[in-house]
Protein backbone atom coordinates (compact mmCIF):
# COMPACT_ATOMS: atom_id res chain seq x y z
CA UNK A 1 0.00 0.00 0.00
CA UNK A 2 1.26 3.52 -0.77
CA UNK A 3 0.62 6.38 1.65
CA UNK A 4 -0.89 9.28 -0.33
CA UNK A 5 -0.27 12.99 0.20
CA UNK A 6 -3.04 15.04 1.79
CA UNK A 7 -3.56 17.16 -1.31
CA UNK A 8 -4.02 14.03 -3.47
CA UNK A 9 -6.60 12.72 -1.00
CA UNK A 10 -8.35 16.11 -0.99
CA UNK A 11 -8.47 16.20 -4.80
CA UNK A 12 -9.83 12.64 -5.11
CA UNK A 13 -12.65 13.20 -2.59
CA UNK A 14 -13.41 16.59 -4.12
CA UNK A 15 -13.61 15.20 -7.65
CA UNK A 16 -15.63 12.07 -6.88
CA UNK A 17 -17.86 13.62 -4.21
CA UNK A 18 -18.96 16.55 -6.32
CA UNK A 19 -19.46 14.81 -9.65
CA UNK A 20 -21.29 11.64 -8.58
CA UNK A 21 -25.05 11.99 -8.34
CA UNK A 22 -27.45 9.68 -6.55
CA UNK A 23 -26.29 9.82 -2.94
CA UNK A 24 -23.98 7.62 -0.89
CA UNK A 25 -23.72 4.20 -2.53
CA UNK A 26 -22.71 5.29 -6.07
CA UNK A 27 -20.10 7.65 -4.55
CA UNK A 28 -18.65 4.91 -2.32
CA UNK A 29 -18.50 2.55 -5.33
CA UNK A 30 -16.46 5.07 -7.37
CA UNK A 31 -14.16 5.81 -4.40
CA UNK A 32 -13.59 2.10 -3.86
CA UNK A 33 -12.37 1.66 -7.45
CA UNK A 34 -10.06 4.68 -7.17
CA UNK A 35 -8.57 3.47 -3.84
CA UNK A 36 -7.83 0.00 -5.21
CA UNK A 37 -6.34 1.27 -8.49
CA UNK A 38 -3.96 3.54 -6.58
CA UNK A 39 -3.18 0.90 -3.90
CA UNK A 40 -4.14 3.36 -1.19
CA UNK A 41 -6.42 1.12 0.85
CA UNK A 42 -6.55 -2.65 1.35
CA UNK A 43 -9.75 -4.65 0.82
CA UNK A 44 -9.91 -5.28 4.55
CA UNK A 45 -9.62 -1.61 5.57
CA UNK A 46 -12.15 -0.62 2.94
CA UNK A 47 -14.57 -3.23 4.34
CA UNK A 48 -14.07 -1.94 7.90
CA UNK A 49 -14.57 1.71 6.82
CA UNK A 50 -17.72 0.72 4.92
CA UNK A 51 -19.11 -1.45 7.73
CA UNK A 52 -18.42 1.05 10.50
CA UNK A 53 -19.74 3.91 8.33
CA UNK A 54 -23.09 2.14 8.36
CA UNK A 55 -23.24 1.83 12.16
CA UNK A 56 -22.18 5.45 12.75
CA UNK A 57 -25.10 7.88 13.20
CA UNK A 58 -25.86 10.45 10.51
CA UNK A 59 -25.13 10.21 6.82
CA UNK A 60 -23.34 6.89 6.02
CA UNK A 61 -21.34 8.42 3.15
CA UNK A 62 -19.75 11.06 5.39
CA UNK A 63 -18.83 8.56 8.10
CA UNK A 64 -17.30 6.34 5.41
CA UNK A 65 -15.30 9.31 4.04
CA UNK A 66 -14.10 10.22 7.55
CA UNK A 67 -13.01 6.61 8.15
CA UNK A 68 -11.25 6.29 4.76
CA UNK A 69 -9.58 9.71 5.17
CA UNK A 70 -8.42 8.66 8.65
CA UNK A 71 -6.84 5.46 7.28
CA UNK A 72 -5.15 7.38 4.42
CA UNK A 73 -3.59 10.36 6.24
CA UNK A 74 -4.91 10.44 9.81
CA UNK A 75 -7.12 13.10 11.38
CA UNK A 76 -6.25 15.74 8.75
CA UNK A 77 -7.36 13.26 6.10
CA UNK A 78 -10.70 12.62 7.83
CA UNK A 79 -11.45 16.34 8.22
CA UNK A 80 -10.32 17.15 4.66
CA UNK A 81 -12.37 14.34 3.10
CA UNK A 82 -15.56 15.41 4.87
CA UNK A 83 -14.99 19.12 4.09
CA UNK A 84 -14.23 18.78 0.38
CA UNK A 85 -17.13 16.43 -0.16
CA UNK A 86 -19.71 18.62 1.62
CA UNK A 87 -18.76 22.29 1.13
CA UNK A 88 -19.26 22.63 -2.66
CA UNK A 89 -22.50 20.61 -2.63
CA UNK A 90 -23.77 22.64 0.36
CA UNK A 91 -23.17 25.89 -1.54
CA UNK A 92 -25.08 24.43 -4.48
CA UNK A 93 -27.98 23.43 -2.19
CA UNK A 94 -28.17 26.96 -0.73
CA UNK A 95 -28.18 28.40 -4.25
CA UNK A 96 -30.92 25.94 -5.37
CA UNK A 97 -33.03 26.85 -2.32
CA UNK A 98 -32.74 30.52 -3.38
CA UNK A 99 -33.65 29.61 -6.97
CA UNK A 100 -36.78 27.77 -5.74
CA UNK A 101 -37.79 30.70 -3.52
CA UNK A 102 -37.42 33.15 -6.42
CA UNK A 103 -38.78 30.76 -9.06
CA UNK A 104 -42.23 30.29 -7.52
CA UNK A 105 -42.99 33.98 -8.20
CA UNK A 106 -43.06 33.34 -11.97
CA UNK A 107 -45.81 31.18 -13.57
CA UNK A 108 -43.36 28.99 -15.53
CA UNK A 109 -41.08 28.66 -12.49
CA UNK A 110 -44.05 27.74 -10.33
CA UNK A 111 -45.11 25.02 -12.77
CA UNK A 112 -41.60 23.50 -12.83
CA UNK A 113 -41.05 23.78 -9.08
CA UNK A 114 -44.48 22.33 -8.24
CA UNK A 115 -43.58 19.30 -10.37
CA UNK A 116 -40.17 18.98 -8.65
CA UNK A 117 -41.78 19.25 -5.20
CA UNK A 118 -44.32 16.52 -6.09
CA UNK A 119 -41.42 14.34 -7.26
CA UNK A 120 -39.51 15.06 -4.03
CA UNK A 121 -42.44 13.72 -1.97
CA UNK A 122 -42.64 10.63 -4.21
CA UNK A 123 -38.90 9.97 -3.90
CA UNK A 124 -39.08 10.45 -0.12
CA UNK A 125 -41.71 7.69 0.13
CA UNK A 126 -39.68 5.61 -2.33
CA UNK A 127 -36.59 6.09 -0.13
CA UNK A 128 -38.56 4.83 2.88
CA UNK A 129 -39.59 1.68 0.98
CA UNK A 130 -35.98 1.19 -0.22
CA UNK A 131 -34.77 1.45 3.38
CA UNK A 132 -37.21 -1.25 4.48
CA UNK A 133 -36.27 -3.47 1.54
CA UNK A 134 -32.56 -3.09 2.34
CA UNK A 135 -33.26 -4.50 5.81
CA UNK A 136 -35.24 -7.53 4.67
CA UNK A 137 -33.78 -10.89 3.77
CA UNK A 138 -35.27 -14.35 3.18
CA UNK A 139 -34.18 -15.56 6.62
CA UNK A 140 -34.94 -12.35 8.45
CA UNK A 141 -37.93 -10.29 7.46
CA UNK A 142 -40.47 -10.49 10.28
CA UNK A 143 -38.56 -8.36 12.78
CA UNK A 144 -37.52 -5.51 10.42
CA UNK A 145 -40.98 -5.35 8.85
CA UNK A 146 -42.71 -5.35 12.27
CA UNK A 147 -40.44 -2.53 13.51
CA UNK A 148 -41.05 -0.40 10.42
CA UNK A 149 -44.84 -0.90 10.60
CA UNK A 150 -44.92 -0.29 14.36
CA UNK A 151 -42.89 2.94 13.94
CA UNK A 152 -45.29 4.13 11.23
CA UNK A 153 -48.38 3.34 13.33
CA UNK A 154 -46.98 4.90 16.53
CA UNK A 155 -46.03 8.12 14.72
CA UNK A 156 -49.01 8.40 12.39
CA UNK A 157 -51.92 7.21 14.57
CA UNK A 158 -50.68 7.93 18.09
CA UNK A 159 -48.45 10.99 17.38
CA UNK A 160 -45.59 9.47 19.39
CA UNK A 161 -42.52 11.78 19.00
CA UNK A 162 -39.80 10.42 16.64
CA UNK A 163 -37.11 10.31 19.37
CA UNK A 164 -39.32 8.04 21.52
CA UNK A 165 -39.98 5.73 18.55
CA UNK A 166 -36.22 5.58 17.81
CA UNK A 167 -35.51 4.81 21.48
CA UNK A 168 -38.11 2.02 21.55
CA UNK A 169 -36.65 0.55 18.34
CA UNK A 170 -33.15 0.57 19.87
CA UNK A 171 -34.48 -1.31 22.93
CA UNK A 172 -36.22 -3.88 20.71
CA UNK A 173 -33.01 -4.27 18.65
CA UNK A 174 -30.96 -4.75 21.82
CA UNK A 175 -33.12 -7.52 23.29
CA UNK A 176 -34.34 -9.18 20.11
CA UNK A 177 -31.17 -10.26 18.30
CA UNK A 178 -31.79 -12.47 15.29
CA UNK A 179 -29.87 -15.75 15.04
CA UNK B 1 -34.35 31.09 16.18
CA UNK B 2 -31.04 31.06 18.05
CA UNK B 3 -28.27 29.56 15.88
CA UNK B 4 -26.98 27.35 18.67
CA UNK B 5 -30.46 25.90 19.31
CA UNK B 6 -30.84 25.41 15.55
CA UNK B 7 -27.57 23.46 15.49
CA UNK B 8 -28.53 21.34 18.52
CA UNK B 9 -31.97 20.46 17.12
CA UNK B 10 -30.51 19.48 13.74
CA UNK B 11 -27.73 17.57 15.50
CA UNK B 12 -30.33 15.65 17.54
CA UNK B 13 -31.95 14.62 14.24
CA UNK B 14 -28.70 13.59 12.51
CA UNK B 15 -27.32 11.83 15.61
CA UNK B 16 -30.37 9.59 15.97
CA UNK B 17 -30.63 8.43 12.36
CA UNK B 18 -28.52 6.10 10.26
CA UNK B 19 -29.39 7.24 6.77
CA UNK B 20 -29.62 10.57 4.92
CA UNK B 21 -33.37 11.19 4.89
CA UNK B 22 -34.09 9.24 8.09
CA UNK B 23 -33.48 12.43 10.10
CA UNK B 24 -36.44 14.12 8.38
CA UNK B 25 -39.22 13.02 10.80
CA UNK B 26 -37.30 14.54 13.73
CA UNK B 27 -36.62 17.73 11.75
CA UNK B 28 -40.32 18.03 10.87
CA UNK B 29 -41.37 17.33 14.46
CA UNK B 30 -39.11 20.06 15.90
CA UNK B 31 -39.15 22.76 13.21
CA UNK B 32 -42.63 22.46 11.69
CA UNK B 33 -44.74 21.22 14.62
CA UNK B 34 -42.95 22.34 17.80
CA UNK B 35 -41.19 25.64 17.04
CA UNK B 36 -43.13 26.53 13.87
CA UNK B 37 -40.15 28.19 12.18
CA UNK B 38 -40.46 26.12 9.01
CA UNK B 39 -43.42 25.23 6.79
CA UNK B 40 -44.08 21.82 5.26
CA UNK B 41 -43.49 23.40 1.85
CA UNK B 42 -40.06 24.72 2.90
CA UNK B 43 -39.14 21.26 4.21
CA UNK B 44 -40.13 19.58 0.93
CA UNK B 45 -38.27 22.31 -0.98
CA UNK B 46 -35.17 21.54 1.11
CA UNK B 47 -35.41 17.85 0.19
CA UNK B 48 -35.87 18.76 -3.49
CA UNK B 49 -32.82 21.09 -3.35
CA UNK B 50 -30.73 18.34 -1.75
CA UNK B 51 -31.73 15.83 -4.41
CA UNK B 52 -31.01 17.97 -7.46
CA UNK B 53 -27.34 18.42 -6.61
CA UNK B 54 -24.52 15.92 -6.12
CA UNK B 55 -23.60 14.66 -2.66
CA UNK B 56 -25.44 12.76 0.07
CA UNK B 57 -29.22 12.83 0.69
CA UNK B 58 -28.53 14.30 4.14
CA UNK B 59 -27.60 17.62 2.48
CA UNK B 60 -31.20 18.79 2.84
CA UNK B 61 -30.44 19.87 6.45
CA UNK B 62 -28.21 22.64 5.03
CA UNK B 63 -31.23 23.96 3.13
CA UNK B 64 -33.39 23.65 6.27
CA UNK B 65 -30.84 25.72 8.20
CA UNK B 66 -30.78 28.29 5.39
CA UNK B 67 -34.60 28.59 5.33
CA UNK B 68 -34.75 29.07 9.11
CA UNK B 69 -31.85 31.51 9.61
CA UNK B 70 -30.13 32.44 6.33
CA UNK B 71 -26.42 31.82 5.75
CA UNK B 72 -25.54 31.39 9.48
CA UNK B 73 -28.35 28.84 9.65
CA UNK B 74 -26.96 27.02 6.62
CA UNK B 75 -23.56 26.85 8.37
CA UNK B 76 -25.26 25.41 11.47
CA UNK B 77 -27.01 22.86 9.24
CA UNK B 78 -23.74 21.93 7.54
CA UNK B 79 -22.05 21.47 10.92
CA UNK B 80 -24.95 19.33 12.20
CA UNK B 81 -24.68 17.21 9.08
CA UNK B 82 -20.93 16.54 9.36
CA UNK B 83 -20.55 16.27 13.17
CA UNK B 84 -21.77 12.66 13.56
CA UNK B 85 -19.41 11.47 10.79
CA UNK B 86 -16.38 12.08 13.03
CA UNK B 87 -17.76 9.61 15.61
CA UNK B 88 -16.43 6.94 13.28
CA UNK B 89 -12.84 7.78 14.36
CA UNK B 90 -13.22 6.79 18.05
CA UNK B 91 -15.26 3.81 16.85
CA UNK B 92 -12.37 2.78 14.54
CA UNK B 93 -9.71 3.34 17.20
CA UNK B 94 -11.32 1.97 20.32
CA UNK B 95 -14.10 -0.35 19.27
CA UNK B 96 -13.05 -1.50 15.79
CA UNK B 97 -14.73 -4.65 14.58
CA UNK B 98 -16.57 -5.09 17.85
CA UNK B 99 -18.94 -2.37 16.56
CA UNK B 100 -20.09 -5.00 14.11
CA UNK B 101 -21.04 -7.30 16.99
CA UNK B 102 -24.42 -8.98 16.44
CA UNK B 103 -26.18 -6.98 19.18
CA UNK B 104 -24.76 -3.63 18.00
CA UNK B 105 -25.79 -4.42 14.44
CA UNK B 106 -29.23 -5.49 15.62
CA UNK B 107 -29.74 -2.11 17.37
CA UNK B 108 -28.57 -0.21 14.26
CA UNK B 109 -30.85 -2.21 11.99
CA UNK B 110 -33.83 -1.74 14.31
CA UNK B 111 -33.25 2.05 14.39
CA UNK B 112 -32.87 2.06 10.60
CA UNK B 113 -36.20 0.23 10.15
CA UNK B 114 -37.96 2.54 12.62
CA UNK B 115 -36.46 5.45 10.63
CA UNK B 116 -38.08 4.09 7.47
CA UNK B 117 -41.49 3.83 9.16
CA UNK B 118 -41.11 7.34 10.57
CA UNK B 119 -40.04 8.70 7.18
CA UNK B 120 -43.14 7.23 5.57
CA UNK B 121 -45.29 8.74 8.32
CA UNK B 122 -43.65 12.19 7.99
CA UNK B 123 -44.12 12.21 4.24
CA UNK B 124 -47.93 11.93 4.57
CA UNK B 125 -48.46 15.58 5.70
CA UNK B 126 -45.80 16.72 3.21
CA UNK B 127 -47.74 14.97 0.44
CA UNK B 128 -51.00 16.60 1.56
CA UNK B 129 -49.31 20.00 1.44
CA UNK B 130 -47.46 19.60 -1.86
CA UNK B 131 -49.64 17.44 -4.07
CA UNK B 132 -52.70 19.01 -5.66
CA UNK B 133 -54.29 17.97 -8.94
CA UNK B 134 -53.96 14.91 -11.17
CA UNK B 135 -50.60 15.93 -12.72
CA UNK B 136 -48.88 16.28 -9.34
CA UNK B 137 -50.39 12.96 -8.18
CA UNK B 138 -49.10 11.29 -11.36
CA UNK B 139 -45.59 12.74 -10.91
CA UNK B 140 -45.47 11.69 -7.23
CA UNK B 141 -46.67 8.13 -7.94
CA UNK B 142 -44.25 7.72 -10.86
CA UNK B 143 -41.32 9.11 -8.80
CA UNK B 144 -42.20 6.78 -5.94
CA UNK B 145 -42.30 3.74 -8.23
CA UNK B 146 -39.04 4.65 -10.00
CA UNK B 147 -37.15 5.05 -6.71
CA UNK B 148 -38.71 2.13 -4.84
CA UNK B 149 -38.68 -0.49 -7.61
CA UNK B 150 -36.06 0.46 -10.23
CA UNK B 151 -32.44 1.60 -10.12
CA UNK B 152 -33.08 4.99 -11.75
CA UNK B 153 -31.07 7.75 -10.07
CA UNK B 154 -32.94 10.38 -7.98
CA UNK B 155 -31.29 13.14 -10.02
CA UNK B 156 -32.94 11.93 -13.24
CA UNK B 157 -36.30 11.57 -11.52
CA UNK B 158 -36.11 15.20 -10.37
CA UNK B 159 -34.90 16.40 -13.77
CA UNK B 160 -37.71 14.46 -15.50
CA UNK B 161 -40.25 16.06 -13.15
CA UNK B 162 -38.84 19.51 -14.01
CA UNK B 163 -39.26 18.65 -17.71
CA UNK B 164 -42.90 17.61 -17.15
CA UNK B 165 -43.52 20.85 -15.24
CA UNK B 166 -42.05 22.82 -18.15
CA UNK B 167 -44.16 20.99 -20.76
CA UNK B 168 -47.33 21.29 -18.62
CA UNK B 169 -46.89 25.07 -18.65
CA UNK B 170 -46.42 25.19 -22.43
CA UNK B 171 -49.52 23.19 -23.32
Amino acid sequence: MTRPRLKDVAWLFFRVGNTTFGGGNPTIAVLQREFFERHWLSQEKFAIAFGLGRVTPGTNLLAFCAAAGWYLVGLAGAITAVMVITIPSSILVIWLTGVYDAGVKHPLGLSIISAIIAAAVGTMMGAAVLLVRSGLSKQNWIKPLLIAIAAFVLARLFAVPPLVVIGLAAVVGFFWVEA
Amino acid sequence: MNIFLLYLLLLKATMTSFSGLASLPMVRHDFVERYRVLTDRQLTTAVAAGQLGPGPMGLYVVSVGYSVAGIPGACAGWLAMITPAFLVIPILRFIGKRAEHARAKSVTRAVLMAGAGLLLSASVPLAKDAIHGPLAIGIAVLSFALIAFTRVDTFWVMLGAAGIGFLAFQF
